[in-house]
């Protein structure tokens, strides 16, 4: 096995918290394409995101459930936890920009790139060394500011090695976190997919190829085991206009048509600011309270996260407050700017989460 | 679950003449999936004939339905589902009060009187279960042995102990969510050890501050002291599965169906329009199971073909073949007309299009039972408004009730009832929310904030309870055709005969006393009113209730021990033609008090075992 940049237990715990971030910096460009949809319109395209945002969710929980497993704290309310948008994200060479934009051709360029399955061409290839560029760099090698990842794939490879190699040396010790920590089916549904506790190196290993097959699909195959279109695939029906069925090669869908309307999305403003928003607006007080919300929010499923599985049930109602409320923003043009409609701008400077949440999140 | 692409469209009427089936099957509900189902797992050939729309089922065509359901200014059962005069549907709106002696033939179902029902029956891809709310009560030991404990309706041929492993086979079918505790009482029994296949819906809210008001409150009937609680009802929709389902095994839930994969429903939401539609299809509809039997390669559909004559061999009585009528367009009364071979028949309608179709064939009727004590509970409601908030609204429409009525000496006199608390507020007694906010408009001028402070104040302590009232059989309930009242296509419409049975209306005297006590012991301030002008109103010993159908249509071909005293036997086989089976409501001698789709579908699972074995 070539050999791990991973080693030690801290080093793993970065990693996985790294993994969080990057599982949750997919979510809100993916929720607002798919919330920009026009009502009644897109059928296609928004169960293709909403199938694959719901299990960026669970890749989320699972990442978090590997560093519970191994004696991690996940915590979400860090600050820089969320990316400021436009995030960059690794792509071989250089990097690719992500923005918070409405469903689109460019969106969908973007999402397949986020999804692509990228194998770095040869060992020495798997890390990049480069001056960083400005702006939320994801998939970065912990601790060395300019290195990289090849891509995210690699950086999952990365974890694998890790989890091999403490292993090995420290054998289940190296699971040493408390099984309560650990979110079960029980209190999460996903839809494809299963939630799995993480409690030894097999299910540790079982959980880090569920997040691969089903985001790029594992060497080369567009289903996974549990006969799951990776979402790479998912998009590129959109791209293609078919649908993928058993037994198809990638790239050559051969199922019944799809069919894409790319004007009937909303014009939200591409990665709105706050200051974008006249002081004093309604759509100011709308996007500030939307900051507010995801900040208790995140609280929450921190401490969810950290031995209170059971909230992520109370977190279902809280997750369609929050759609409410994106909805509010995007279906409201921004006064001065014709044609341009507000959206959530997901800025966290200085919000801090409401002291319930806080609290429950330390306890 | 996908739905084979082209399975609507790859058979051709005139290929499908051809071909002598196995099996030929009339309705797409969950009766002929199962069917079709069953037997084409055992390699058998089945060609189903539904009478509605078209088209493979997709998510988006399913969309399509439910945003018709959002758009719809009515939203009662058949709001989904476009009208198709080629295969009409009954509406709840359509029913009217009838003026004795003048049959009220403006709608589909004719009717005779003297009580004009308001129950309906979906015809399309799925049947009824497309706006069915998805109760999975099993029938009572005692509901089959009236006649014995209650000198009452008949005695099934069958008993609790011989459905039972079919009705865990419907719970397997269906995705039965509830708690294997709470559903022992009255003498409901299951092998040890086994569990639903899902974990029960938790209670609303709603129905918790019910129970705490009237937890232990005793009601005296005939004698018996009943302690009364709220207890959740079974539910036909997915949620947590239960690990320790089919020895450990566990269940995985079935989630929407369409043409491509998706990953929708596999798990409640708590959206509270489960009936008609179900947003995202965590509400089973008989299409997932109708999806698994066209996956087998060996089920051919022809949709639009609304089956007009069954043919029989005069000599033997065999079925020999069944004519449709094949239309292109719901709105043109063109059609072709199409013939169906098979070595046995399944009519699969309802217990109402069953009898309608076999009248209208002239089949012969040996017991001249065919149509003959057609059965539907009565609903009986009654509202209240809470002197708490109580978060009414919050789905699904109906979790939890009171069901320690549904079994008792006081059967012998009489009806018995389940009663549903509903989550959806006073929606079927008097449309609320829509018309609470169109009172506060109009009336009282609201508008703002104050008109969403009232709104809210009003609806989230509204209170409904509905009592599903047991109807007997009687032979004077019936259904009927008559040659001068036909449908777009030339068939002919049923005719229905219908009176509540005064069995019933003691029920329904007495469920309004039990709700009285209920509300005083809630401090809920009672807001019934039975409107004299209402088509349902139906008075009993002085007093006026207004009385609604419950959509369970059975009795219409019962099952019995003998030639003379029934229609089909115990296996739904027809007594005058070996090779015709009647599914469906129509078979069952008495409904109980449980929503009747459960114990039609078990019925289904023993009867296919018949099947199998008369085709081999």
């Amino acid at each position: 096995m070539p050999s791990s940049r991973i080693k030690s237990v801290e080093e793993l715990r970065h990693y996985l918290y790294l993994a969080m971030q990057l599982e949750h910096a997919t979510i809100p460009p993916y929720l607002l394409a798919l919330y920009s949809i026009r009502p009644g319109t897109n059928s296609d395209a928004a169960h293709v995101l909403r199938v694959v945002v719901v299990e960026e969710m669970l890749h989320l929980t699972l990442s978090a459930n590997i560093l519970n497993a191994v004696g991690g704290k996940p915590d979400l309310t860090t600050p820089g936890f969320v990316p400021l948008y436009p995030a960059a994200l690794p792509d071989g060479e250089t990097d690719f920009k992500v923005d918070l934009q409405p469903f689109s051709k460019d969106a969908l360029e973007t999402f397949l790139h986020i999804e692509r399955p990228g194998k770095a061409p040869d060992e020495a290839h798997r890390l990049i060394s480069r001056k960083r560029e400005s702006g939320a760099m994801l998939g970065v090698c912990p601790g060395e500011t300019d290195l990289h990842f090849y891509s995210i794939g690699e950086f999952y490879e990365e974890i694998e090695r890790g989890l091999k190699h403490l292993h090995e040396k420290e054998g289940a010790k190296l699971f040493s976190g408390a099984i309560e920590r650990q979110v079960t089916p029980e209190f999460y549904y996903s839809g494809g997919g299963e939630l799995l506790a993480v409690t030894d190196i097999k299910s540790a290993l079982a959980a880090a190829h569920l997040i691969i097959g089903q985001g790029e699909g594992l060497g080369g195959e567009i289903y996974n085991k549990e006969h799951e279109l990776a979402h790479f695939y998912r998009f590129e029906q959109l791209k293609l206009g078919k649908y993928y069925q058993a037994g198809d090669k990638p790239g050559a869908p051969t199922g019944p048509p799809v069919s894409v309307d790319w004007d009937a999305a909303y014009p939200i403003k591409t990665n709105a600011r706050l200051e974008d928003y006249p002081s004093g607006s309604e759509l100011h007080a709308a996007a500030v309270a939307f900051n507010q919300s995801y900040a208790d929010f995140l609280a929450m499923l921190t401490a969810a996260y950290n031995g209170k599985p059971s909230l992520l049930l109370e977190a279902v109602p809280q997750m369609f407050r929050l759609r409410n409320s994106i909805n509010q923003l995007i279906h409201n043009p921004i006064p001065g700017k014709s044609g341009v409609n507000a959206a959530p701008t997901f800025e966290f400077d200085g919000v801090v989460a409401k002291p319930s949440f806080a609290e429950e999140a330390i306890a | 679950m996908i739905f084979p692409s082209g399975s609507t469209s790859n058979t051709a009427a005139q290929a499908a003449a051809g071909e002598i089936y196995d099996a030929v099957i009339v309705g797409s509900g969950i009766s002929g999936a199962i069917i079709a189902n069953e037997l084409s797992r055992q390699g058998k050939r089945v060609l189903i004939l539904e009478a509605g729309p078209g088209g493979d089922r997709t998510l988006s065509g399913y969309e399509d339905y439910l945003y018709r359901f959002y758009a719809a200014a009515s939203k009662d059962n058949q709001a989904p589902y476009p009208p198709n005069a080629n295969a009409p549907m009954p509406r709840s709106s359509d029913a009217h009060k009838i003026t004795p002696g003048q049959p009220d033939s403006s709608a589909y179902l004719v009717q005779n009187g003297p009580f004009a029902t308001d129950t309906t029956y979906t015809r399309v891809l799925g049947g009824t279960t497309m706006h069915w709310e998805a109760k999975v009560l099993r029938m009572l030991p005692e509901d089959f042995e009236m006649r014995t404990r209650y000198g009452q309706a008949e005695n099934w041929p069958v008993n609790y102990r011989d459905l039972d492993p079919y009705y865990r086979m419907a719970e397997r079918e269906i995705g039965v969510s509830a708690d294997i505790d709470e559903q022992k009482y009255l003498g409901m029994t299951y092998p040890e050890g086994y569990v639903f296949p899902m974990r029960k819906m938790p209670l609303s809210y709603l129905d918790r501050q019910v129970d705490k008001g009237i937890r232990g409150t005793k009601v005296e009937l005939d004698g018996t002291s009943y302690e009364l609680k709220v207890r959740s009802f079974p539910q036909g929709r997915n949620g947590i599965p239960n690990p320790d389902y089919d020895g450990g095994n566990g269940f995985v839930p079935v989630g929407a169906v369409s043409t491509n994969q998706v990953e929708e429903g596999g798990r409640c939401q708590g959206n509270n329009n489960c009936v008609p539609i179900c947003p995202v299809q965590a509400k089973y509809n008989a299409v997932k199971t109708l999806a698994k039997a066209l996956q087998t390669g060996r089920v051919d559909l022809l949709p639009q073909s609304v089956a007009s004559k069954i043919h029989i061999d005069s000599a033997s009585g065999r079925v020999t073949h069944i004519e449709f009528k094949t239309y292109r367009d719901p709105k043109s009364p063109d059609f072709t007309t199409g013939v169906a071979r098979g070595k046995i028949f399944v009519l699969s309608a309802n217990a109402i299009e069953n009898p309608r179709l076999m009248l209208a064939s002239e089949l012969p009727n040996t017991s001249g039972l065919i149509g003959r004590n057609l059965m539907d509970h009565a609903y009986l409601l009654s509202w209240a408004l809470m002197p708490q908030v109580c978060g009414t609204m919050r789905g699904t429409n109906c979790t939890g009730g009171i069901v320690e009525l549904r079994g008792g000496s006081f059967r012998s006199k009489q009806a018995a009832f389940s009663v549903d608390i509903h989550n959806d507020g006073w929606g079927w007694a008097v449309g609320s929310p829509y018309s609470d906010l169109i009172s506060l408009v109009d009336a009282q001028n609201k508008f703002g904030k104050s008109l969403r402070r009232d709104l809210v104040d009003r609806i989230t302590r509204q209170l409904q309870f509905a009592f599903m009232v047991e109807v007997l059989p009687s032979q004077s309930n019936r259904v009927t055709v008559d040659p001068s009242y036909r449908d777009q296509l030339g068939n002919m419409r049923p005719v229905i005969s219908y009176t509540i049975p005064e069995y019933t209306m003691r029920g329904v005297a007495y469920a309004r006393q039990f709700a009285q006590l209920m509300f005083q012991r809630l401090g809920a301030a009672d807001y019934t009113a039975y409107d004299p002008s209402d088509y349902g109103y139906v008075t009993y010993e002085g007093q006026g209730y207004a009385i609604r159908g419950g959509n369970h249509l059975a009795g219409t071909h019962r099952m019995g021990t003998a030639k003379s005293n029934s229609v089909v036997n115990s296996e739904l086989r027809s007594w005058d033609h070996e090779n015709l089976y009647l599914a469906g409501g129509g078979s069952m001698p008495s409904i109980g008090t449980s929503n009747v789709t459960h114990t039609i579908a078990a019925l289904c699972f023993r009867s296919a075992k018949s099947m199998v074995a008369q085709l081999s």
